[in-house]
């Protein structure tokens, strides 16, 4: 059987910090590094957030859950809810020119979860909207 | 936050047309979902054979009534399945006795307009339990679980004798046992997950505990958990005032659900409305808005 | 996340302790145009004890910059740990924002 934790709460901002701990906590016992560990709570956080705001919209919020799965060489942190579904796609790299006055200071979300992970994939089914995020490890899980 | 998204459509795989529910469908691709509207389309018998596995013949057997046959001891038919053709809906109830006036177990399951299932209905009562005449009012017109209209004296014996809300007897305890012979059915039917909407904040509690999570309603949860702590709205409005708002009933689930039912949310201006509740087939969300609970 | 403020010289030191997010940073925008409305163009974000920010927090400093900037003043950031540091270099703002390794450094640099 493979490593599998899941946490459900309620889609709500408050709840950001509490999946943030959830995520730190299960990589602290694993050994897995602060910097993997900071990608995966920043990705879980922009995809979260967007749930919150856009997804619950217009009704009384229901549940969010994260699932994570570790194996040696990846991890994998699955977003699920029951909101109006929307397809992240991968977004245009900001331009790196242009001046502070000239740039948009928003829409970095997606632009993060696509930098910070290896693979992100997405599926509606009448179990509700997945977002399915891995990350690689480079290294081996010590036995 | 994202800035830009794009609406995803419809799930990618959908019951065909119901009517078209065949051997052919049976033997085809055995991941495209079944329609209940499709069993009911079917020959009786085939139907029954089908339905069957909605119930959990452990539930049958206690009764005395022979699990294939749906018959008790003397012969008689105890099971009811209404499942008929063109229509998306199955109702099964069970009674424990063949003249008995009420059932015992109730369940309606239906289509719904995602290509899903909902749980329309569950009722477990104990037979041997008291009956209280919660579902009727005064003039005998329906209450509809305590829904539309009320029968204040019987919910106050109702509750004093450790009912919640929407129940004529005490509960059976079987909702566990039934939750895994659902999951089992819905994934014979190649379904995923299953919706319902709680009737009262009592019967949330209880699917939370059978592993349902919230389409809708879940941050409502929280903020009744919250309020009825002492200091909050809720707790406050516990005033006495009538005798579903006594000081102690935040403790308990029945409690709140009274208080509840008794419209006690206007506290924190809303009510008891649009909950939806999703169970995923063979998963448990782990969702649990009132820790160390006393039923 | 909790937010301290304090006045040295012509400069204004706002240490943000904790996490920036989308739930804690309006909080921060709040604080930060109180300041830039008193007059105080000149900010450092002592960002030493700032543990983790999405961007929602990143959003929150630039926008702040921005205004400051417009006002003839600037949002300098001071002792940026790795982690944090890591989501203003994805977000390509580097170039545009003003880094100082620890707060007296970023003091000096509004003097002169």
């Amino acid at each position: 059987m493979s490593d599998k934790l899941r946490i459900t709460r309620a889609a709500q901002l408050e709840t950001l910090a509490v999946f943030r701990d959830f995520i730190d906590a299960a990589c602290q016992r694993r050994g897995i590094d602060s910097a993997t560990c900071y990608d995966l709570k920043l990705a879980m956080d922009e995809a979260c957030t967007n749930v919150i705001t856009h997804g619950y919209a217009g009704m009384n919020p229901g549940s969010l859950i994260l699932d994570l799965e570790f194996a040696p060489q990846q991890v994998v942190v699955t977003i699920t809810d029951f909101g109006h579904p929307f397809e992240p796609y991968e977004p245009d790299a900001p331009d790196a020119r242009a001046g502070l006055e000239d740039r948009d200071t928003g829409g970095f979300g997606l632009f993060f979860i696509y930098k910070t992970m290896d693979h992100v994939d997405y599926q509606t089914t009448e179990e509700g909207n997945r977002l399915i995020l891995t990350k690689k490890l480079n290294w081996t899980v010590p036995a | 936050m994202f800035q830009r998204l794009r609406l995803r459509q419809q799930p990618l795989k959908v019951a065909p047309d119901p009517e078209e529910l065949s051997v052919g469908q049976l033997i085809g691709d055995y991941a495209l979902p079944i329609s209940i509207r499709g069993i009911n389309g079917l020959p009786a018998d085939a139907k029954r054979r089908i339905y069957r596995a909605l119930i959990p013949a452990s539930l049958l057997t206690r009764a005395n009534i022979n699990p294939i046959t749906w018959n008790g001891l003397d012969g008689n038919p105890q099971v009811i399945l209404a499942a008929e053709v063109d229509k998306g809906v199955v109702n099964l109830a069970i009674k424990d006795a063949p003249d008995a006036s009420d059932v015992f177990f109730n369940v309606e399951l239906a289509d719904n307009a995602f290509n899903g299932i909902d749980l329309n209905l569950l009722l477990l009562n104990d037979p041997a339990s008291p009956r209280f005449r919660t579902d009727y009012d005064d003039e005998g017109k329906p209450t509809y679980f305590g829904t539309v209209r009320r029968n204040l004296a019987e919910d106050e014996r109702a509750m004093r004798a450790g009912l919640a809300p929407g129940q004529i007897r005490a509960g059976l305890s079987a909702s566990q046992l039934f939750f895994q012979q659902l999951d089992t059915f819905l994934s014979f039917l190649s379904h995923h997950a299953v919706t319902l909407e709680p009737l009262t904040y009592a019967s949330a509690w209880v699917f939370e505990r059978r592993g349902f999570a919230y389409m809708r309603g879940h941050k409502l949860m929280d903020d009744i958990q919250r309020e009825f702590q002492p200091g909050g709205k809720l707790h406050a409005a516990l005033d006495g005032s009538t005798p579903f708002r006594q000081p102690d009933q935040w403790r308990t689930v029945r409690g709140r659900a009274w208080a509840i039912q008794d419209g006690i949310l206007s506290a924190l201006d809303t009510r008891w409305n649009d909950v939806r509740m999703v169970k995923q087939v063979g998963r448990h969300a782990g969702v649990n808005t009132f820790p160390d609970a006393i039923y | 996340m909790d937010i301290k403020q304090e006045d040295r010289g012509t400069a204004t030191v706002v240490s943000i302790v904790g996490s920036l997010d989308a739930m804690t940073s309006p909080q921060l925008t709040e604080f930060l145009n109180g300041q830039l409305a008193e007059g105080r163009a000149n900010l450092i974000g002592d960002l030493a004890a700032l543990e983790y920010t999405s961007s929602a927090g990143l959003r929150a400093l630039l926008n702040a910059t921005k205004e400051a900037r417009q006002r003839g003043g600037d949002v300098r950031l001071a002792a940026v740990q790795p982690n944090v540091k890591k989501v203003f270099e994805l977000s390509g703002f580097t170039s545009i924002l003003k880094f100082y390794s620890d707060v007296p450094t970023a003091v000096a640099s509004y003097k002169g």
